[in-house]
């Protein structure tokens, strides 16, 4: 999938903005188009038509504003953001040229060249980055916390239980669907990006508000103890307060976790949303080998702390994931599951490996807390548990069948109707 | 309130609160015909062949011309006629006379007539005795039991009723030695009218047993006169297409029995032996790995597809007659893996009573993804406003399955249900995305308005005045058990939506979001598409 796609899902779930995609062809604007529509609403795409002809009269820049303008005066959405992908980026439209704000409505230039932004990862940082960056200055009176991730939706609600129990809150959470949700920031104490992605929006947000940051995400028994923790730190809350209330999330996520037991078993992760720190992180305290993580995403400094983790912990981050590299590894030893991309799902699902497709299955799940961690390796553990169905559908396809196990009519309902026919002297 | 009824909606629009109480007799909403209907679907069924139904004209308009447009698409069936009994027959005269005009009218162009007992003709013993019964090709009575038994019961009951009167039948000019055949051949027994998707999966058997170079002997009763019936036993195998009926005569004609399969294991596993049977083992093979690079094909692609991932997570339940039941509980379930929330039969001993059903599907959580069911079942997907997407494996229920294009059985059958369950995940994925051609609410204030007067708030609540609404906890519990009945890969759908719209109206008012604001915004959630 295209990596801007990363951005324009988010902006199109924002239910007080208008986005506008100004899209490389109709190839491109219907790629995009056809995935928004399955994944993410059912609401049009804006976008001014482009042709050769229009990029060499130079009209191009003109009729956007023509639009931006026209769009903001007759329906001043909160928001209108300018989507520029390839094409447009690289043409060079001047976009400082737009108007800031028509009336209510904030016109905000997102800069999406797909061939330089290379993962959803970055194209959500850079939305979230440009959205930030045309915020004013943090107040002087600031309280809570910002939360930086997309997280299952009620996700905010249960972390902000844990935070009132410790003497704070969820002060905003971003990407958000609102407007109001970025504006917000400006009254939060802390910033606490949930994902290793969000870099270049923290490098900025650093420059212009100052604020304290924390890494890390409440996920797993570790994760959750330490994040408590830091929020409390960074906030000098009460430390014997943060300190029960981190024990206690603690225990809660090591009880749901032992549910689902993954000792003994191999898994390949391979992602791109960044957030597959944080999965592996689950896999691994729930007893499971992970030799390596692969991920889409590019070293970075918010990373660090998951990566030291991880490496304590027997896995090693592969970062700028490659795809044949992937493929090849799944033959190095016997995975018990794989959970990735598509094509790695396809090829794995060819060897008889169950797999997920980490996506659809795992990120639009919660993972943070107890019942995040319950649920995840959850489907987790129901998935390997599939292994004989992987692996007979592998085999069948293969033409290497092994014997098998049912006979055609094992499944088929038994009805013998002799005695009824006897009784009604048929027989 | 009762405890099982759902938040955000009034006991008065359940209908399960109404049909649950618990009366003397409960039969709601039956499901299957009587034995004069059974008997009539297989008689009508061949060809050359009239039916007479003993009995009143209901008993005739409402199998013959009403049902039977709606299960076949078949506007009446012409070779049903009816005794047309009056009070004059009921109360005095008796059936035959009646029944003789008819006979004689039905009877015309040698056609082989078979009188079929009714409720009313049974009560009053009317049967069919004539000087006539044992001269060749004379008018049948069949004793259709239709008080007692079920439609499946007598339609297998009136196949072997023509099996045992094969002798009885003769061609018009004599019977001619049948030609030998070159290759191996089958009889195939079933379907009959009435018998839902019955065309498809027919066609789909025809395909397969022509793939391992074996012949069709007979398609009984639908491609065969009544003088061919003595010629079932030409064949080298037969296949019963159901279990509900069939086996009876499959076992009396005395060949080697297949039951069609469903799943991809069972018809591999059935090609092989039947092919074993009909010594085509190399023929039977070679079909079964062309088979994979051709209507498989697409099967592996979709496995292979991230549309599978959803299965784990994607509950059905099914109630259909015992073939469909266990086949799909056994396709859909194992080799799928699609968890089987709820199961049931519809006919038979183990037959699950229709307000049972009502009460399971009303209660599971998550409610099923899909319900694969007849009308009942839709009807209480409405009724009882269940969050679940309806497909159709049995009647009643008006539907047209006559391209054939849509079998359960075989391989063909595999693809047909995998693409069905798949196109099924995204209907439900399309119901609950946010949905609006609308452009978003015109914008009342511009940013610096949005950061005005916030420090007071702050100073005020210890909140901004955009911050995260807090929710109360039995707001928060509500939502939790609304979400845990959505089929699951919707649910960050759902709770974006409800999540949004609960805070907006919570804005609005001024306060926190509460349960009564939640419970608001899940009763405007509509499952209909």
């Amino acid at each position: 999938m295209c990596p801007a796609f990363g951005a324009v899902r988010n902006l199109l779930r924002m239910e007080d903005a208008m986005p506008i995609v100004i899209s490389s062809g109709d190839g491109c604007l219907y790629g995009h188009t056809f995935v928004a529509h399955f994944y993410v609403a059912n609401r049009p795409i804006y976008s001014p038509g482009v042709s050769s002809e229009i990029w060499a009269k130079g009209s191009a820049f003109d009729e956007l504003r023509a639009m931006v303008c026209d769009m903001a005066e007759r329906h001043q959405p909160a928001l209108i953001p300018i989507c520029s992908l390839c094409v447009s980026d690289t043409v060079g439209l001047p976009f400082d040229l737009l108007p800031k704000q028509i009336g209510n409505t904030e016109i905000v230039y997102v800069p999406l060249p797909a061939y330089s932004v290379h993962t959803h990862a970055r194209a959500k940082d850079i939305v979230v980055d440009s959205l930030v960056w045309r915020l004013p200055p943090q107040r002087k009176a600031r309280a809570g916390v910002n939360l930086l991730g997309e997280i299952f939706p009620s996700d905010p609600i249960k972390i902000d239980d844990v935070l009132r129990r410790i003497g704070t809150h969820v002060n905003t959470t971003v990407p958000g669907p609102r407007w109001a949700d970025y504006v917000a920031m400006v009254d939060g104490a802390l910033n606490a990006p949930l994902h290793p992605f969000y870099s270049e929006s923290v490098k900025r947000m650093k420059m212009k508000q100052g604020l304290p940051f924390i890494e890390g995400a409440p996920v797993g028994i570790d994760g959750t103890y330490r994040w408590i923790r830091a929020v409390g730190e960074a906030l000098a809350l009460d430390p014997r307060t943060v300190e029960a209330v981190a024990r206690d999330e603690q225990d809660r996520v090591r009880l749901a976790m032992a549910d689902h037991p993954l000792g003994g078993l191999t898994f390949m992760v391979a992602g791109y949303e960044g957030h597959e720190f944080l999965l592996v992180r689950l896999l691994i305290e729930a007893g499971a080998q992970v030799p390596f993580l692969s991920t889409a995403v590019n070293t970075n400094p918010l990373a660090r702390e998951e990566e030291a983790w991880l490496k304590a912990h027997g896995c090693t981050v592969l970062y700028g994931a490659n795809f044949e590299d992937e493929i090849r590894a799944l033959t190095d030893r016997p995975y018990d599951c794989v959970i990735g991309t598509t094509p790695l799902c396809a090829h794995a699902k060819e060897l008889g490996i169950p797999s997920i497709y980490y996506t659809n299955a795992i990120a639009t799940r919660s993972m943070m807390l107890a019942d995040g961690a319950g649920d995840v390796l959850g489907l987790v553990s129901q998935t390997v548990r599939s292994k004989g169905r992987y692996d007979r559908i592998a085999r069948f396809f293969a033409d290497d069948e092994t014997k098998l196990e049912r006979t055609y009519t094992s499944w088929a309902p038994q009805i013998d109707l002799t005695a009824q026919l006897i009784a009604h002297h048929a027989l | 309130m009762a405890p099982h009824v759902r938040e955000g909606i009034a006991p008065s629009e359940l209908v399960s609160e109404v049909v649950n109480t618990p009366i003397r007799k409960r039969v709601t909403d039956l499901d299957h015909a009587g034995g004069d209907t059974g008997a009539m679907q297989v008689f009508a069924s061949l060809r050359d062949a009239n039916v007479v139904l003993d009995g009143p004209v209901g008993c005739h308009v409402m199998p013959a011309v009403a049902v039977i447009n709606y299960t076949d698409a078949v506007p009446y069936l012409q070779n049903v006629t009816c005794s047309e009994l009056s009070e004059t027959e009921v109360t005095l005269s008796g059936t035959l006379g009646a029944l003789k005009e008819k006979v004689a009218a039905a009877s015309r162009e040698g056609r082989q007539v078979f009188i079929v007992s009714t409720p009313v003709s049974e009560l009053i013993g009317a049967t069919w005795t004539t000087e006539h019964a044992h001269e060749p090709n004379s008018a049948l009575f069949f004793d259709s039991h239709s008080l007692d038994d079920d439609e499946w019961k007598s339609r297998d009951r009136a196949l072997l009723f023509l099996w045992q009167n094969r002798n009885h039948f003769s061609p018009p000019g004599g019977s001619a030695p049948a030609a030998p055949r070159a290759r191996p051949s089958v009889n195939i027994i079933g379907p009959t009218y009435g018998n839902f998707n019955s065309y498809s999966d027919l066609a789909e058997i025809k395909r397969l047993v022509a793939g391992i170079g074996a012949d069709v002997n007979l398609v009984y009763p639908f491609e065969a006169h009544p003088y061919d019936t003595v010629r079932l036993s030409d064949a080298d195998a037969s296949i019963v297409m159901y279990a509900e009926y069939g086996r009876s005569l499959a076992r009396e004609v005395g060949k080697p029995v297949f039951t069609a399969p469903i799943g991809l294991e069972p018809t591999t596993a059935f090609l092989r032996e039947l092919g074993s049977a009909l010594g085509l083992e190399a023929p039977a093979e070679a079909f079964i790995r062309l088979e994979k690079k051709t209507t498989l094909a697409a099967w592996h692609d979709i496995w292979r597809s991230t549309h599978s991932d959803f299965f784990a997570n994607a509950p059905v339940a099914i109630v259909a007659p015992p073939t469909y039941r266990d086949g799909l509980a056994y396709y859909l379930g194992e080799e799928l893996g699609l968890p089987i929330a709820f199961a049931a039969y519809r006919t038979g001993p183990e037959a699950t009573p229709s307000e049972q059903v009502r009460a399971v599907l009303r209660d599971l959580s998550p409610s099923p993804m899909i319900v694969f069911g007849s009308i009942n079942e839709r009807m209480i997907i409405a009724q009882e406003k269940l969050p679940s997407l309806f497909l159709q494996c049995s009647f009643p229920g008006a539907v047209v399955r006559r391209a054939t294009g849509t079998p359960f059985v075989g391989y063909a059958g595999a693809v047909w249900l995998l693409q069905c369950v798949c196109e099924a995940l995204f209907d439900v994925l399309f119901a609950n995305l946010p949905t609006s051609a609308l452009p978003p609410e015109r914008a009342a204030v511009a940013t610096r308005d949005l950061m005005r007067d916030a420090p007071e708030a702050t100073a005020a609540s210890g909140k901004g005045q955009n911050s995260v609404m807090a929710w109360t906890d039995d707001a928060k519990a509500l939502t939790e058990l609304t979400l845990k009945r959505v089929p699951f890969f919707v649910r960050v759908s759902v709770n974006k939506k409800l999540r949004s719209e609960a805070e907006k109206l919570a804005r609005t008012r001024g306060g926190t979001v509460d349960a009564t604001i939640v419970r608001e915004v899940t009763a405007r959630y509509s499952p209909n598409r």
